[in-house]
């Protein structure tokens, strides 16, 4: 409960809603997407981060 | 009489010359840029000239594998508004001249060999949007003038050597959206003026040298959504504050930090990667981790987090990659687990996890490498692993798992790794074994196995190393491993193995390390091809085995 309280006046996060992000396209649906930040040799992870697609676009949240 | 060809191109033509004069293995990328044949230098090769003017605004000559330097004439090109010169070899200094080209919006000179300092004239490119010097041999610091460039989105200095503390003044900047710093060797600590970067989304310094604390209001920094500040020397615990970060992307991994993991950081659901492993974080997992159910990759290795794995977890619906091993975990594993139909790696090795693996985990069915060693399980394996298709890696070993090895796991088709040594199995190897034609390392070292070497092991065309020692293993060597031609290591010491050393055997012509010793083996040890590189002590204590040793049965050293 105290978790929710605090929720309630701040912390916390929620993938973006995508509601109207995609232009006239729909439905606008928000997807994890990994972001190449250089060259690199080793078979680390790479970063993600929220878009919103429809079809195959993506668009900024 | 000789007349000197009078070039009659003017001074942009002439300083594109400069250009490629400086440049090496031109020869066959540049071959239009000839000022005997072509004038028009805005029909060049990667030359853009602008609509109504004979002036060039764009340069392009990315991965052309491009040798030599920059010219300095480059500073000539005055109207120049893009250059793009990434993926080449060019070596030298960035020209103090590239200042020079005021409308440039766009540099791009990443992923070639240039050393030297960052020119401080970068910062009189007062339109310039876009900076990437990334993949270098950049030294020297990062010059604090870069902030007098007012339209800046990207800079990108990763992967260089530039020494020297982060300018605070970077961080007053609104308009910057993405600051690639990693792999540098950059000194210092994290400001907390770092949040006024109220543009930015993409913040990475990982793999650099930075020391202090994560600065207590890293929640103000709203507009990130990837934080890696991974690879440092951070100190300190994982402030509170960075609840109200909205990442999704957050990379804590490879630092000091300590203290216990934030409970808040279980509200903050738009995570869909969090790695805080290497670290030296304590206390528990906290169960409301649960609550990121949209969260693909959660990292905890490495530190020294007690308690047990919460059931929670299984309620992290998305998640594909789950590594909690080297920590101080007890208790069980929970079945939940068995929820997650995503996992594609689970890794909880080295804990002090004790009971069996729940029959649950058969339901991962996405599940591709499994790892439990070094842990206290007991129990047989669960049936219901012959369902987990998609294994390429199992390994079990150094627990006290008992019971036969199911015939069924040779239906794991793709599996490369099967480790189960050190634990308690026992009956006979099943010869089904010997259909996982793509293992590379078949490890079932140390168990109480008995019979004998299935001759279908001689159909596991990819194997690399073959370790059966210390069991009770009986019967001969069959000659069908003599077909295994990528087999390196073969390690059958201590059993009860007994015959001849099969001549097949020498067919191996990969096996580099062999070991046969404590056995019964008898007859006389083969001398040709491999045989040859074998030393007696791959052989020692097997009393009736006849080789070319010392205090065998046939020891040509004896006196005659």
């Amino acid at each position: 409960r105290v978790l929710i309280q605090r929720r309630l006046s701040g912390p916390g996060s929620s993938p973006p809603t995508c509601r109207s992000k995609c232009g006239r396209c729909s439905p606008c649906k928000p997807v994890r997407v990994s972001i190449q930040p250089g060259f690199s040799f080793t078979l680390e992870y790479y970063p993600e981060a929220w878009r919103c697609k429809c079809g195959n676009n993506l668009f900024m949240p | 009489l000789l007349l000197p060809i009078v070039s009659s191109l003017n001074e942009e033509g002439k300083a594109l010359m400069s250009i490629k004069e400086s440049f090496s293995n031109v020869a066959n990328v540049l071959l239009d840029w000839d000022d005997v044949h072509n004038e028009d230098f805005c029909s060049w090769r990667g030359v853009l000239c602008g609509n109504f003017s004979m002036s060039v605004v764009a340069l392009n000559l990315s991965n052309l594998n491009l040798g030599g330097e920059i010219s300095p004439a480059i500073g000539d090109l005055k109207n120049l508004q893009s250059i793009d010169l990434q993926g080449n070899k060019l070596t030298g200094q960035i020209p103090d001249e590239i200042g020079n080209c005021i409308s440039l919006i766009f540099l791009d000179l990443s992923d070639n060999l240039l050393f030297g300092d960052i020119p401080f004239s970068i910062s009189k490119l007062k339109q310039l949007e876009l900076l990437n010097l990334k993949n270098n041999q950049l030294t020297g610091p990062i010059p604090s003038t870069l902030t007098q460039i007012p339209n800046l989105k990207t800079l990108d200095l990763a992967r260089n050597q530039l020494i020297g503390e982060i300018p605070r003044l970077i961080y007053w900047n609104e308009v910057l959206q993405y600051l690639g710093l990693r792999g540098n060797l950059l000194t210092g600590t994290l400001s907390p003026d770092m949040c006024q970067l109220t543009g930015l989304w993409f913040f990475d310094v990982r793999g650099n040298n930075l020391s202090g604390t994560i600065p207590d209001n890293i929640g103000n920094c709203t507009s990130f959504e990837i934080l890696d500040i991974s690879y440092n020397q951070i100190t300190g615990e994982i402030p509170y504050n960075i609840g109200f970060l909205q990442v999704a992307t957050l990379s804590l991994q490879g630092n000091r930090l300590t203290g216990k993991i934030p409970e808040v950081i279980g509200l903050m659901q738009a995570l869909a990667v969090l790695d805080l492993s290497e670290n030296e974080l304590v206390g528990p997992i906290p169960p409301i981790f649960g609550n990121l159910s949209y969260t693909g990759k959660l990292y905890l290795h490495g530190n020294k987090l007690t308690g047990p794995i919460p059931a929670e977890l299984g309620n992290m619906s998305k998640l594909s990659y789950l590594q909690l091993n080297d920590n101080q975990l007890v208790g069980q594993i929970p079945p939940e687990l068995g929820k997650l139909d995503q996992l594609f790696e689970l890794n909880l090795a080295n804990n002090k996890l004790e009971g069996p693996i729940p029959e649950n985990i058969s339901s991962c069915t996405a599940l591709n490498q499994f790892n439990v060693h070094g842990n206290n399980l007991n129990g047989s394996i669960p049936a219901g692993f012959k369902n987990l298709e998609s294994l390429t890696y199992l390994n079990l070993s150094l627990n006290k798992f008992k019971g036969h090895i199911p015939s069924a796991l040779g239906r794991i088709i793709n599996l490369d790794t099967l480790d189960l040594s050190n634990n308690e199995f026992s009956g006979s190897v099943p010869g089904s074994i010997g259909d996982l034609e793509h293992l590379l390392t078949l490890n079932l070292s140390s168990n109480r196995l008995n019979g004998q070497i299935p001759v279908e092991f001689g159909n596991l065309k990819s194997i690399q190393t073959l370790d059966l020692s210390c069991n009770k293993i009986s019967g001969g060597i069959p000659k069908e491993l003599g077909q295994l031609q990528t087999l390196i290591t073969l390690t059958l010491t201590a059993n009860d193995l007994s015959g001849v050393i099969p001549d097949q055997l020498t067919n191996c012509f990969s096996l580099t390390s062999l070991n046969i010793s404590y056995n019964n083996f008898s007859g006389v040890v083969p001398l040709s091809r491999n045989f040859s590189r074998f030393t007696p002590d791959s052989f020692v204590g097997n009393p009736l085995l006849c080789g070319d040793w010392r205090g065998s049965i046939c020891d040509p050293y004896a006196p005659k």
